[in-house]
C-alpha cells in the first residue's frame, strides 16, 4: 500500500465515521447558519447585503466551522485512542495528515455550500461572476484545512485545546482569510481580474501550507 | 534521543561583555538620535522616534528568525539548548514587538492624527505579535519537554512566513504606512547620511541589547533544563 492509498484509506474511514454519526457536520453546518444570522442581523440588512461584508462574514463564519470540524475529527480519533494504532504504521504520521485534510475538506465543503446558499438567499445577493465566485470559493476552502488540521495536531493533547486552535490557526490563516474574502467580493461585484487574482494568492498560501504540513508533520505527531 | 550534554551557548563567557556593551551602544544611541541627529524639515523633531521604530523593527524580525533557526536546530538535532535559544528569542521577540507597536502608535498620533487606523502593516505586525503571543501560549500549556519543544518548533517553522509578509505589506496593499525606507529593492536607504549614520548606530546598539536579553533569558533556561533533566536522572 503506498502513501496515496494509505491517505486515502484514512480519509474514507474518517467520511464513514461522519456519515454513521454526522455530529461534527451537523454542529458546523448548525454553529455556521446562526453565525450567518446572527452577524447579518448584528449588521442591519443594508450593511450585511454589501458584497465586502456579506462575503467576509461567509468566510469568518467558515473559518469558525473548520475548527469546529477539526475539532471534533480528533476528538474522535482520541476517544478510543485509535490515533495511536493509525500513527505506529509505517507512513502513519503522513497518512493521518493527508487523510485528515481531505476528510475535513469534503466536510467543509458540505458546509460552506450550505452557508453559500443561505447567504444567497437571505441576503438576496446578486452574483455578477457566479464562476469566478464558485473558484475563490472552492479554492479557500482547499486553503483552510491544511493550516487547522496542523495547528490542531500540534495543539492534540494540550489543555485548553479548543481555545488553543483559532489561537495558533486565525494569525497563520490571515492573508487566505483576506484572500478569499476579496476575491468572494470582486466576484459578487463583477471585478474578474481581482478575483482571479485574489484566487491565485489563495491558491499560493493552499499550496504553501499543505506542502509544509506534509514536510513537517511527522515531526509534529509524537 | 534528547541531547542534553551539548555545550550550552557561550552565554557564560560573553554575558557580562554583552551587557555592558549593549548599556554604552545605548548611551551612544540616544546621544546621536537626540542631540547629533539633524531635525526634520517637514516632521520637525517627532521624526527622531525612527531611531526608536526602525531597530525595534528589526528586531522583531530577526527575532523571530532566530526562533525559527533554533527550530530548525531542534526539530534535527533534539539537542536541548535549541529550544532554550527559540523559547528565549521569542520572548524578547515578543517584548521588542510590542514595543515596536507601541512605538509606532506614538509616532502615528502627530503624522497621521490616529493612534492606530486599519493599515496593512499595522495589522500584519499585530497579527505576528498575537501569532508568537501563541506560540508561547502552546509552550505554558504543554508540559512534557520533549513535546513542548516539538510542537513548539513546528509552530516556530510554519510562523516564520509572517515576517516577509509583514515587510512587503506595504508594497502589495494600499498603505498609509511609509514604504520601506531601509530595506527596500530600490538600492541604498532614502535617508539624509546623518540620519543613516544615526539610524545604523541605533540598530547595533539595540541588536546589542537583543543579544544581551537573549543571553540572559537563555541561561535562566538553560538552568531550568538542568535542574529538569538532574531530577529525571
Amino acid at each position: 500500500m503506498n502513501a496515496l492509498d494509505r491517505a486515502l484509506l484514512i480519509a474514507a474511514r474518517e467520511l464513514a465515521a461522519e456519515r454513521r454519526h454526522p455530529d461534527g457536520l451537523v454542529a458546523a453546518l448548525t454553529f455556521t447558519g446562526l453565525l450567518v444570522l446572527m452577524e447579518s442581523l448584528a449588521f442591519g440588512p443594508g450593511q450585511a447585503r454589501q458584497p465586502g461584508n456579506a462575503s467576509a462574514l461567509f468566510w469568518i463564519a467558515i473559518l469558525f466551522a473548520a475548527t469546529l470540524v477539526a475539532s471534533r475529527s480528533f476528538d474522535r480519533e482520541l476517544e478510543d485512542d485509535a490515533i495511536d494504532a493509525v500513527l505506529v504504521l509505517d507512513g502513519g504520521r503522513e497518512a493521518l495528515y493527508a487523510g485528515k485534510l481531505v476528510a475535513i475538506t469534503v466536510v467543509l465543503a458540505t458546509v460552506a455550500l450550505a452557508a453559500a446558499l443561505l447567504s444567497l438567499v437571505l441576503l438576496d445577493l446578486e452574483v455578477a461572476l457566479p464562476g469566478h465566485l464558485v473558484l475563490t470559493g472552492a479554492l479557500g476552502i482547499l486553503a483552510l484545512p491544511p493550516v487547522i488540521v496542523l495547528t490542531t495536531l500540534l495543539a492534540l493533547r494540550v489543555r485548553a485545546r479548543v481555545a488553543l486552535v483559532p489561537i495558533l490557526s486565525f494569525p497563520i490563516l490571515m492573508p487566505q482569510l483576506i484572500a478569499c474574502t476579496q476575491g468572494a467580493a470582486a466576484a459578487l461585484t463583477g471585478d474578474a481580474s481581482a478575483a482571479l487574482g485574489w484566487a491565485g494568492i489563495t491558491a499560493a498560501f493552499a499550496l504553501v501550507y499543505g506542502v509544509l504540513g506534509l514536510t513537517i508533520v511527522p515531526a509534529a505527531i509524537e | 534521543m534528547i541531547e542534553t550534554t551539548a555545550a550550552p551557548f557561550p552565554t557564560i563567557r560573553v554575558r557580562p561583555w554583552l551587557g555592558r556593551l549593549a548599556i554604552a551602544g545605548s548611551l551612544i544611541a540616544t546621544f546621536m538620535a537626540l542631540v547629533w541627529a539633524p531635525t526634520d524639515a517637514v516632521q520637525g523633531d517627532v521624526y527622531r522616534i525612527i531611531y526608536v521604530h526602525v531597530p525595534l523593527a528589526w528586531l522583531a524580525y530577526l527575532a523571530f528568525f532566530v526562533v525559527f533557526l533554533a527550530s530548525l536546530g531542534w526539530l534535527w538535532t533534539k539537542r536541548a539548548w535549541f529550544d532554550a535559544l527559540a523559547v528565549a528569542s521569542a520572548e524578547v521577540g515578543v517584548l521588542f514587538t510590542g514595543m515596536f507597536i507601541v512605538a509606532g502608535s506614538i509616532w502615528a498620533k502627530p503624522t497621521w492624527g490616529v493612534w492606530w487606523t486599519w493599515d496593512p502593516r499595522l495589522v500584519t505586525t499585530a497579527v505576528m505579535f498575537m501569532m508568537y503571543v501563541g506560540y508561547l501560549l502552546l509552550r505554558s500549556l504543554s508540559t512534557d519537554f520533549a513535546r513542548r519543544a516539538t510542537r513548539a518548533a513546528v509552530l516556530g517553522v510554519i510562523a516564520v512566513i509572517d515576517i516577509p509578509i509583514v515587510h512587503l505589506s506595504v508594497l502589495w496593499m494600499n498603505s498609509l504606512h511609509q514604504l520601506p525606507t531601509v530595506l527596500r529593492a530600490g538600492g541604498s536607504p532614502a535617508l539624509d547620511a546623518s540620519m543613516g549614520m544615526t539610524l545604523g548606530i541605533c540598530v547595533i546598539a539595540f541588536t546589542l541589547v537583543y543579544f544581551a536579553f537573549l543571553a540572559e533569558r537563555m541561561s535562566i533556561e538553560l538552568e531550568r533544563q538542568r535542574r529538569m533533566f538532574e531530577a529525571r536522572a
